[in-house]
């Protein structure tokens, strides 16, 4: 079996010098995605002062810790956050995949009665929104949310996009046939779902969860609204909250008066924020390659027929 | 009836106190009759806070929300046992705060105004997001002197005694109630200076010295600026300069409430000689780039950035911020622009390294601005309005409740010395309220980096702080607001690069006016004016 | 009889899939609707109980007041042209590169490759504009940018890059793609390992060539998803990324007629003027072009590929 798939590959795959090609451009293109990234890293390790006499440069004169000492002084909150983090990104994550793929599978079945009206209704709120004071009145005073890992995950549960991207993947790669083959067997419909569908769905399940995973680590705007207490601070938020204290001072350091210069004259603000970055980026994207075994290879649709 | 006991005491100690610190600021001369002012009310507030605590078993118990601006606290709790513990034998109120950052209060004060939270008490000022006028007329802040209700009257004596007449000027205006008071002002530094920063150890390596530069003025400067510019080679910049304030510090204008968020184009020239006093436009506002001023200025500007005496960072808003602190703290810099505050100078050569002088341009003065820096507002959501302005007026009078809530507990977050400063402990990182931004910061002890006089030299120094013709006066901008939006991205386009030199004003001055005519601040300047005409009939009354 | 009973029962449990969805789609999103009203409203505070809801009822009827200020100023022109013509641009430019790129990667022999390839794509998404733009500010910067010193260095003139509109149009579209292929190449190559693999053996037998594959099975397979997200891109083609425009040219006042767009003009307003009102018919406006050009794609869609339409 495996040999006949390597055979299979090598008879059914482009030619060396069209993989060249490919490759050349890939690799270029991915230097341009990984250099700023790199140049991150630099800044972050680069001292106060050097920034101050020769601007941001890929060959610091002097390198430092500051930026990671003054982000270690949060202490104990530094990793009551991370853990934060990772647990709305892990529950927020699962919530939402399986609502969005409850959801997105009645979309997907053509005969659903209602299936037009659902559609419309996921869609619609995708262009139209209430803005941003009605939707906090309705979360803080008809739903209650405040303080609560529930008031980071709940307003960001859904997102009509990734609705309908599953739906198109549903819609791509699941013959109708399978579900009929379901029916006749006998299979009720949560069934065929959970057992049938999920598993051939990998791909598009884990692109759909890799781009909420990647919304729950990144956010940091709910959690302004809706967290008043440090003990549930999200990482990107505490990390955040320090950026722009330093944005905001620097920036009306004239009317806050001397107590802002001081505070600024303190902070290693440039190297900070790249330093805020890096501490980020790692962990989602060590986290990254999990998701992607099962989009690059995927399971192939093979079940189909097994 | 042994708390009893210990209450009397208490406040007998605390009339002694007042009395010993009114004594002490009575000795300035200055502003004598403020002070006298201020050991009366103190004493008063003594009496009265006896009068309530016999009182604080009458009244309900009451949960206050205050929304604070710029905290860093990350640990509250002791202090709010103690605060809380102390309230409830005055007032009877439990005091619940909301420590807002730098960061989110903008955000997340202006949506729980919007959407109605049950918080109790503000922070605002001129320059938060949750702007003082603005909110004032829109209806948020509870009028303080309401004749139906006048709060000030019933629970603020005290506190209004005390407070200096500027700052109550500056905090009467037009609201959604009629013309009067809408917050607490916080006593802090009230006046505007702006300053020339002058960098004097490189001053007097190129054998000048401080009266080089005061005995000039900006269009003077370019002798020592081409000196220093040589010596130091083709990467030093020596005119450190933010543009919006230099063309204020040259021209002498100020800054008009109501159209700070626009970049300031109306201007309101003062004389330079005497503040007091409107200059050479009277008391008229007038359109600040089609001044022969302001001509002059952005000529001479462009002159000496293309002698490279600017650096070109400056004409980008966002990277002009960063640069400039930089080059401040790097000490690369010949002369800055600074709006001052008292002490600034010793401050600023301490962070720098290097010996920092001011130079004013003018006398101190209060303006609109300056007198509402911060200030403190009772929603008009707010259950309690009453029992929030008996508490505003507790916080700004009584030393210990204001010392407890901005310093935190003594012996944890601060120690007593024996000269009546006080030294900051370890534990202050866990709990720093923004000092300015929780009220009268008068009646708090000095810390040991102020001295003991801080407070003296202090109210004598702001006290002085001359009241400009046009103080209280904003723009309400609420008839004019598409044409605001409009003439706002124009002067986002332009006025920065003009004020910096970064482009050539032969060619973008005259677009520049032409654009700003064709989106109608003809219309606006017209507008704002006869707001001005009135409101200065209202004040002359 | 029973056929009749097991279609309610089907109907019955797809409804309860798509239920705890639907729910949340009510509370979320359209109970705060109710707040589009502000758009024609001056919101004020009803002084006798200020919540959120009797506010907005009290507040008085302005008609269309609140839009005026959109095309109060002369360069309404430049925004909008700058919106739509970058968006357009975009879309296309987007989908033909991200496609390609997808079947790149997937047409590479070595997976362990292919995979590194795609992690490093997608890190761009990760930094936010604000880190990018001192990125190109390393570059780009007056005094110390490398290019300038570069251009320098061989006799040539420097360039004033935060001065001089005329080059941003191509850094902004540089900058945009260089975010985005990451991430929408993922959905494309998730949806390519989707394709049942014997389509491809079945052509192979038939003696297609590579190329034949990728234009005969492969985009046909991609289209309900290149279409999707088409007619999404579509849909925004009045807004535009606010950092991007907004941050990465630093907030140069002398580069705004090629970086005013639609977002960036509200937003300096507001800073001006800070009138939900006025926000809320901004976007309202935004949303309400939106829906008209997605409307009036997805129709298209439907014309040439019934499936692949939205709804």
């Amino acid at each position: 079996m495996a040999n006949a798939k390597v055979k299979k590959r090598r008879i059914n795959s482009i030619s060396v010098p069209a993989e060249i090609i490919c490759h050349i451009v890939l690799i270029l293109f991915c230097l341009l995605c990984i250099v700023p990234f790199v140049f991150v890293v630099i800044i972050s390790f680069t001292s106060q002062d050097s920034i101050r006499a020769i601007g941001y440069s890929f060959f610091p004169k002097t390198t430092s810790f500051e930026a990671y000492n003054y982000v270690m002084k949060l202490g104990d909150q530094l990793w009551r956050s991370y853990f934060n983090s990772f647990f709305i990104t892990v529950a927020g994550t699962f919530f939402t995949m399986l609502v969005t793929i409850l959801y997105s599978y009645g979309l997907y079945r053509k005969d659903f009665k209602f299936r037009k009206f659902f559609t419309f209704w996921a869609f619609f709120t995708m262009l139209f929104g209430g803005g941003l004071a009605p939707t906090y009145v309705v979360c803080k005073t008809v739903l209650g949310l405040s303080d609560s890992y529930w008031a980071v995950i709940i307003p960001m549960l859904l997102n009509p996009f990734n609705i309908i991207v599953m739906r198109t993947f549903f819609q791509s790669s699941i013959p109708e046939e399978l579900i009929d083959a379901a029916a006749i067997d006998g299979a009720g419909e949560y069934t065929t779902l959970f057992k049938i569908i999920i598993p051939i769905s990998k791909p598009g399940i884990a692109t759909v969860g890799l781009l909420s995973a990647l919304a729950y680590w990144n956010e940091w705007f709910i959690p302004m609204l809706y967290i008043r207490e440090a003990k549930f601070y999200p990482l990107q938020y505490l990390l955040m909250q320090m950026q722009t204290k330093v944005d905001f001072l620097v920036k009306n350091s004239s009317m806050i008066g001397a107590e802002a210069s001081n505070i600024v004259s303190d902070l290693p603000s440039d190297s900070l924020r790249m330093a805020l970055v890096v501490l980020i980026v790692v962990p989602i994207a060590c986290a990254y390659p999990f998701f992607q075994r099962y989009i690059v290879s995927g399971l192939t649709i093979g079940s189909v027929k097994g | 009836m042994k708390k009893r006991i210990l209450a009397v005491l208490l406040s007998c100690t605390m009339v002694l106190a007042a009395v010993g610190c009114g004594a002490s600021s009575g000795g300035q001369v200055q502003i004598g009759a403020d002070s006298g002012n201020s050991a009366q009310a103190t004493s008063e507030g003594g009496d009265n806070a006896g009068a309530a605590e016999v009182d604080a078993a009458s009244l309900d118990p009451v949960t206050l929300k205050m929304y604070f601006h710029g905290s860093n606290v990350t640990d509250d709790s002791k202090v709010m046992e103690e605060v809380n513990a102390y309230l409830k034998d005055k007032i009877n109120v439990t005091l619940e705060p909301i420590w807002g950052t730098w960061g989110d209060f903008d955000q997340n004060a202006v949506l729980a105004l919007q959407g109605g939270d049950d918080i109790d008490i503000y922070f605002t000022c001129s320059w938060s997001a949750d702007e003082y006028n603005k909110f004032a007329r829109d209806g948020y802040w509870v009028r303080l002197d309401n004749p139906e209700n006048n709060l000030i009257e019933k629970y603020g004596q005290d506190l209004w005694n005390l407070l200096p007449e500027v700052l109550v000027n500056g905090a009467t205006i037009n609201g959604a109630d009629g013309y009067g008071v809408y917050a607490v002002p916080g006593y802090k530094d009230i006046a505007t200076q702006n300053c020339w920063d002058v960098n004097v150890d490189l001053l007097e390596k190129y054998g000048y010295t401080l009266d080089d530069i005061k005995n000039t003025d900006y269009y003077g400067f370019e002798e020592i600026l081409k000196k220093v510019k040589e010596g130091e080679g083709k990467d030093f910049y020596p005119l450190l300069v933010e543009g919006a304030v230099l063309e204020r510090m040259v021209d002498n204008t100020i800054i008009v409430t109501g159209d700070s968020a626009t970049g300031n184009f109306m201007s309101y020239y003062l004389d330079p000689t005497d503040v007091s006093k409107p200059g050479k436009y009277g008391n008229k506002l007038v359109n600040k780039f089609e001044t022969e001023e302001f001509k002059k200025f952005v000529d001479q500007t462009r002159k000496y950035y293309l002698e490279g005496f600017i650096d070109p960072a400056m004409g980008n808003k966002n990277q002009a911020n960063d640069t400039r602190t930089n080059k401040q703290l790097s000490g690369e810099y010949l002369i800055g622009t600074q709006s001052y505050s008292l002490g600034y100078e010793l401050q600023a050569s301490q962070e720098r390294g290097i010996h920092v002088e001011m130079v004013p341009c003018t006398d101190a003065y209060v303006d609109t601005t300056s007198s509402q820096g911060a200030m403190m507002a009772i929603s008009t959501a707010s259950k309690n309005p009453d029992r929030a302005m008996m508490f505003l007026n507790l916080l700004n009078t009584d030393p210990t409740l204001m010392t407890l809530l901005n310093y935190g507990v003594e012996d944890i977050h601060y120690t007593k010395n024996g000269d009546g400063t006080i030294t900051f402990t370890e534990k202050r990182a866990d709990y720093q309220p923004w000092t300015n931004g929780v009220g009268n910061v008068t009646i708090l002890p000095p810390t040991d980096a102020q001295g003991v006089d801080f407070w003296d030299g202090f109210k004598s120094y702001y006290g002085a702080a001359k009241e400009i013709p046009v103080l209280g006066f904003a723009y309400d901008s609420s008839q004019m607001e598409s044409q605001m939006g409009a003439v706002a991205n124009v002067v986002d386009e332009y006025m920065l690069s003009l004020c910096t030199g970064t482009v050539d004003p032969e060619e973008k001055l005259p677009e520049f006016l032409k654009k700003l005519d064709d989106n109608g601040i003809k219309g606006i300047i017209d507008d704002a004016n006869s707001q001005l005409d009135t409101f200065m009939a209202a004040k002359g009354q | 009889m029973s056929k009749k009973r097991s279609g309610i029962k089907k109907t019955l449990f797809l409804t309860s899939m798509v239920l705890p969805g639907a729910i949340w789609f009510f509370f979320l999103r359209y109970l705060p609707m109710a707040g589009i009203v502000l758009a024609f409203k001056n919101y004020k505070v009803y002084p006798k109980n200020p919540t959120f809801w009797n506010n907005l009822m009290h507040s008085a009827w302005t008609g269309l007041k609140n839009f005026e200020f959109l095309f109060a100023t002369t360069d309404s022109w430049i925004y909008i042209r700058n919106t739509i013509c970058y968006n357009v641009l975009w879309i296309i430019l987007g989908l033909v590169i991200a496609v390609a790129f997808a079947i790149m990667l997937h047409e590479l022999t070595n997976k362990f490759v292919a995979k590194t390839y795609q992690t490093l794509m997608f890190f761009p998404y990760f930094l936010s504009w604000v880190v990018a733009s001192y990125f190109l500010l390393a570059f780009l910067d007056p005094t110390r940018g490398l290019v300038d010193n570069f251009l320098l260095s061989k006799g040539l003139e420097k360039i004033d890059w935060y001065n001089t509109p005329k080059y941003w149009p191509v850094i902004l579209t540089i900058c945009n793609l260089w975010k985005n292929i990451g991430y929408s190449s993922i959905l494309y190559l998730a949806a390519i390992t989707g394709i049942d693999t014997t389509q491809y053996e079945a052509a192979a037998i038939d003696g297609a060539t590579k190329w034949q594959q990728i234009f005969y099975v492969t985009i046909p397979n991609l289209r309900p998803m290149i279409c999707i997200l088409l007619i999404m891109n579509v849909g925004k083609i009045f807004n535009s990324d606010f950092g991007l425009f907004y941050t990465v040219p630093l907030n140069s006042g002398s580069l705004f007629s090629a970086t005013q767009v639609i977002d960036t003009y509200i937003y300096r307003v507001l800073t001006a003027t800070n009138n939900i009102g006025m926000s809320t018919a901004g976007g309202l406006l935004q949303n309400a072009v939106g829906f008209v050009c997605i409307m009036f794609a997805n129709k298209v869609v439907k014309k040439i590929d019934e499936d692949s339409a939205l709804f």
